[in-house]
């Protein structure tokens, strides 16, 4: 059953969502960026369109359902979540490290269009979860 | 403190989310992006607060939330940004 309080709470979410994702804040590496003087507007642009995409894809992923079989099973619901959120910050970790990494043997424009095509293929991804719920 | 359950549900997660989605949008923002740093707290806090909802609200969730929905909206907004990184607009500030 969807309630109605929840669709106004999701196109908002949208909305800010598509604020945040439509300004060019993010410049592609192929400019040239003073990396030190990143401004506090751009930080909190990256951030918050890196943290809704990545909230949504995420919501009743796996991750969440192997959480909540575990915290419906244990007792201690409190050590299932600082577990699985340990887990959750070193994956993410894990994983822009060797965004980095990669950033530093790759020409800027092939890591664009590599990172692009990654991104494509999350939505693709997403797209087949869609069809398959 | 039960170590053997904070250890079991450290590996399951672990194990399922490497690879996973999520981990891909790591890789491809945090390496293309202009603060890693933005990248990895953002990509941090969204997951916390996603397994934060899923211990707190439990088997109501696919109740409340929209699946379809909100995998559509995650969908639109990596297209977004895939966009943005293969075609990026050439007067940006």
């Amino acid at each position: 059953m969807i309630e109605p309080g929840s669709i106004d709470a999701l196109t908002d979410l949208l909305l800010i969502f598509i604020v945040s994702i439509s300004s060019p804040a993010s410049q592609p590496t192929t400019e040239a960026k003073p990396a030190a003087a990143l401004s506090r507007a751009a930080f909190w642009r990256i951030f918050s369109s890196t943290f809704i995409t990545i909230f949504l894809a995420e919501l009743g992923d796996k991750t969440q359902v192997t959480t909540l079989l575990m915290s419906a099973q244990s007792q201690a619901p409190l050590v299932v979540f600082l577990g699985a959120g340990t887990a959750l910050v070193t994956t993410s970790l894990i994983g822009v490290l060797l965004g980095q990494w990669l950033a530093r043997r790759v020409s800027p424009a092939t890591l664009d269009t590599a990172a692009g095509a990654m991104l494509l293929g999350i939505t693709v991804w997403l797209l087949w979860d869609i069809a398959h719920l | 403190m039960d170590w053997n359950l904070l250890a079991l549900s450290f590996t399951a997660v672990f194990i399922s989310e490497l690879g996973d989605k999520s981990q891909l949008a790591a890789i491809a923002l945090g390496g293309s992006s202009s603060s890693p740093r933005a990248v990895f707290l953002g990509t941090a806090a969204a997951l916390l607060l996603a397994s934060l909802l899923g211990v707190i609200i439990g088997e109501g969730s696919a109740q409340i939330l929209p699946e379809r929905l909100v995998k559509a909206v995650a969908a639109i907004g990596f297209a977004l940004l895939a966009v943005r990184l293969l075609w990026p607009e050439k007067n940006a500030d």
